[in-house]
Parts: structure tokens; C-alpha cells; sequence
């Protein structure tokens, strides 16, 4: 699965919300509404999803699953670059 | 006291949801206290309770919200919706700055804690739920319910076990009387039906082990009584002060006039046999109301099922209305459904207000042979009666005693 597509899934179950109403260049504060906790919750997610760290620092309610992609993408070149180097 | 009108009622209860479902179960004298099946309980001394089972069914609230939340939230956020419906009333025409909330909770949202307690013990911190902070306390409802209204004026949660929500009608009639809302939603909500919950009931030591007999366990005042039943549900009523609710034509349903409370201030646990503190909040609400004991004309008890409790329920009834105790109907109605703990004030005006708009008086079901007479007990089966004022006691743990005194009519 596309990590785009695993975002949009981790959310939309963590929300019960319908496909429809996750935007992917929305703010998830404006068009969902999301509330603190519930990005507390998404962090944890999306760690166990992608098996990165993340803080509640850099998701926030002003990120959108696009803003969320590219960081997730960055940490997952990260890591890849440093196993390639370990070996 | 300045008197109160209740102009809408919501009720979640084993009984039924919603007033009508309500009354009719109450009046045709239906048990419904069953061996509890959410939870393997079959090793708990006492493993019968007043279940709801169905609340899904009657729910308006997302699952995005329900997730965040216990069982008692959800039973608050249904009973508001039915007494808003049912006073006619459209919150959001409101001045959010003057409504408000007082509710009533004995021990919090256990299902929910347990859940990610358990969950904390096996997968560590990350394995419980951010909500558990917000989703457990006792205040939790009253958070879930102003939230969802945009609720501003001043608000409170009384947690004095099972006296609660009796207290949170009494002290929300007070705050009314100062003019400093509109508009009260007021009442209580438990849901001890939870593994933990019903451990630490059962350690209390007051609740009925005769499992065999579910329907027939809750037996207050009867010579075979041998304690309690729990139930869950949630109680919650609209409260507008009369010239307000005359104004906009509301159903006046009844009147709050007078409250009062004390504490017995003797033991943690047991109260004081002679039931000179509950006399005391009782004279102290027919005194608020300006209604002499004379003009009480129906009692809805207490009505522990314990030796001690009872005994001073019936001992302070005595002492404040003599002679007369012999023939005011007096009845315990949750012996159908189970004391709903801190929701059991609030169900038990609720049950009073119905009466009146029926001219009928629930009964103690159970209740064979008193262990302790003087008092007209409405045993059985419902009598007709037309009940103008009435009186409603609720206590708690440790002797907390309260008395809410409410009419039918305006005077």
C-alpha cells in the first residue's frame, strides 16, 4: 500500500469518518475538526503504522495528509540511508 | 426556596428509555434486574444487576464521539437529548452563558478505566487511549454534555455517592432561584456494571446475594431483605424558573420547592440508625418549601434494603411526620430496576413527577411483610392516588441525607 493511501486509512479508522471527508491538502483542524487528543492518537498511529517516531510537534492540527506524507516519506529515506550505511 | 419548574425529562434506565417505556414498565410493577451478563460475574457474591443493553438503539452521538467516552457519558448525552426534546426546547436558541449543567455521579466511568488500566499493565503507556484522562472522572458527562451544546453558564458535578444527583436537582434549583441562568439541564448517571465497579460494590458490603432469585431480590423494608441491587442509567431534567416557563408556555411537569441536607457525621460507611440528621434534611426541605408534613401526600424512599438504613429511613419519617407517617403512601421503585447509585435522586424524581401526571403511586415490588412498620407501604401493585406534593429522600454512603421536596403545579 501506498504510504499516501496507508495515512488516509490510518485516520479515517482512527476517526470513523467517511473516505469522502478526509481532504488530502486539508488542515485537519479546518475539514475534520481534529481535536488534540485525537492527534495525540494519530501520532501513536501512525508510529505503529510506519514504524517511525513522530511527535506531537511535527503532526499538528495545521498539517494536512499531504504535509503528513512528505514527513513520513522523509523519515522513511532517513532510515533507509542508514541502514544502507550500517551494511 | 423560589420554585423551580421541571419542564422535560430524559430517562435511560433498565426499565426503559425514554418516559413513556418508563411508565409503563414502573406501573405494571416489572423487575428487571437479571444475572449480569456483560462479564463473566459468576463468582462475585452478588452478580445481579439493572442492565441496559440496548443503548446503542437510542443513540444520536458519532462513534468518532462515543470512542472518546464511557457508557455513563453516552447515558447522559441520550437522557439530554429526550429532556430538551421533551421540554420543547432548542438549545442553540439559547444564551449559551446562561444555561448550565449540574449533575450528579457516584464512582465514574469504570468500563473505560479498566479497559486501558488493563491495557497500561500489558502494553505499557502507549497502549492506552489518550481519552482515558478525560473519559473516566466523575465530571466527564457534564464535559460531554456542555461540549456538545456549547454550554457556558456556570456548571458542577456532586459526587456524594448515591445521594448525588438528588443534591446536583437541589443545588441547581438554588442557583435558578438567584437568577443566574435560564436554563438548568440537571440530573445524575452511573454505570457500575463493570467487572471493577461491581467488585468494589461488593466489598461495600450491602448488596443482595440472593442471584437465584434476580427478580425478587430487591425487597426494601421486607423482613427478608438482604441488601440492594445495582443498576445503571442516567436521569437528567430541564429546570427553568416559572416565570420563564410560563412565558414560553412550557408543560410545567412539576415543581421543585424545597431541599435539604445534612450529613450524620458518625461512621464511613453505615449511617445512624436513629435517623435524627435525615429527619433533619427532611425538615429542612418541608421547611424551604414552606409545606408543613401535614400537605406530603406520597414519600418515595430510600430504601437500602439493609437493617441499618432502612430502620433510620423509617425512624426519621416518624419523627417528622408522627402519626401521620401511618397514611402518606410511601413506595421504593427502583426495587424494579436496581439503585441506580449516584443517578438513583434524580430516577426517583423522575418516577414521582410521572406519578403525579398519573394519579398513581409505583410500588414497592417485593415487598412481602415489613421489617419495619409504621409507614403506608404501596406494595406490589400500583395504587391510584392523586399526589400533589411529595416528598423524595436520597442518601449516601457514610450518612449523607437529602431531601428534595416537589409539587405538582404551580401554587
Amino acid at each position: 500500500m501506498e504510504v499516501k493511501e496507508k495515512i488516509r486509512e490510518t485516520i479515517i479508522n482512527l476517526l470513523k469518518l467517511k473516505p469522502q471527508e478526509l481532504k488530502d491538502n486539508e488542515k485537519l483542524c479546518e475539514g475534520i475538526g481534529a481535536d488534540s487528543t485525537e492527534l495525540v492518537e494519530l501520532v501513536i498511529a501512525l508510529e505503529k503504522a510506519f514504524g517511525v517516531k513522530l511527535s506531537a510537534k511535527e503532526i499538528t492540527k495545521f498539517c494536512s495528509v499531504d504535509d503528513i506524507e512528505k514527513m513520513i516519506q522523509s523519515k522513511l529515506s532517513d532510515f533507509s540511508s542508514q541502514l544502507s550505511a550500517k551494511r | 426556596m423560589r420554585p423551580i419548574a421541571i419542564t422535560g425529562i430524559g430517562i435511560v434506565s433498565p426499565s426503559g428509555i425514554g418516559k413513556r417505556q418508563f411508565w409503563a414498565n414502573i406501573k405494571a410493577g416489572r423487575s428487571f434486574i437479571k444475572s449480569i451478563t456483560r462479564f463473566d460475574s459468576g463468582l462475585y457474591p452478588s452478580h445481579i444487576a439493572g442492565q441496559i443493553d440496548d443503548l446503542d438503539a437510542y443513540t444520536h452521538v458519532s462513534e468518532r464521539l462515543l470512542k472518546k467516552m464511557d457508557a455513563f457519558s453516552h447515558m447522559a448525552l441520550i437522557s439530554s437529548e429526550m429532556a430538551l426534546q421533551d421540554a420543547g426546547l432548542d438549545i442553540q436558541k439559547e444564551d449559551p452563558n446562561l444555561v448550565g449543567i449540574f449533575l450528579g455521579n457516584a464512582i465514574g466511568g469504570w468500563l473505560y478505566a479498566e479497559t486501558e488500566l488493563r491495557d497500561l499493565y500489558r502494553e505499557g503507556r502507549e497502549g492506552v487511549s489518550p481519552y482515558m484522562a478525560s473519559a473516566w472522572f466523575p465530571a466527564a458527562p457534564q464535559g460531554q454534555v456542555s461540549i456538545y451544546y456549547g454550554i457556558k453558564g456556570f456548571s458542577k458535578t456532586v459526587v456524594s455517592d448515591r445521594a448525588s444527583s438528588l443534591m446536583a436537582l437541589g443545588y441547581a434549583g438554588k442557583t435558578l432561584g438567584k437568577d443566574k441562568l435560564n436554563l438548568i439541564l440537571a440530573g445524575g448517571m452511573e454505570a457500575p456494571v463493570t467487572p471493577y465497579a461491581l467488585l468494589c460494590c461488593n466489598t461495600y458490603g450491602c448488596l443482595s446475594k440472593n442471584n437465584d432469585n434476580p427478580q425478587s431480590a430487591y425487597r426494601p423494608f421486607d423482613k427478608k431483605r438482604d441488601g440492594f441491587v445495582i443498576g445503571e442509567g442516567a436521569g437528567i431534567v430541564t429546570l427553568e424558573n416559572i416565570e420563564r416557563a410560563k412565558a414560553r408556555q412550557a408543560n410545567i411537569q412539576a415543581v421543585i420547592s424545597g431541599y435539604g441536607t445534612t450529613c450524620d457525621g458518625k461512621d464511613r460507611i453505615n449511617p445512624a440508625t436513629d435517623g435524627k440528621e435525615l429527619a433533619r434534611a427532611i425538615q429542612m426541605a418541608l421547611d424551604d418549601a414552606q409545606v408543613s408534613p401535614e400537605k406530603i401526600d406520597y414519600i418515595s424512599l430510600d430504601g437500602m434494603a439493609c437493617d441499618d438504613w432502612d430502620l433510620g429511613e423509617v425512624s426519621a419519617i416518624k419523627q417528622v411526620f408522627g402519626d401521620k407517617a401511618k397514611t402518606i403512601p410511601a413506595s421504593c421503585p427502583k426495587s424494579m430496576f436496581g439503585n441506580l447509585l449516584g443517578a438513583s435522586g434524580v430516577v426517583d424524581v423522575i418516577t414521582t413527577v410521572l406519578s403525579m401526571e398519573h394519579n398513581l403511586v409505583p410500588p414497592t415490588i417485593n415487598l412481602d411483610e415489613p421489617a419495619n412498620n409504621g409507614l403506608n407501604y404501596i406494595k406490589k401493585e400500583a395504587k391510584e392516588y392523586k399526589i400533589n406534593k411529595a416528598l423524595v429522600i436520597s442518601r449516601g454512603r457514610g450518612g449523607i441525607n437529602s431531601a428534595l421536596v416537589i409539587e405538582k403545579g404551580v401554587r
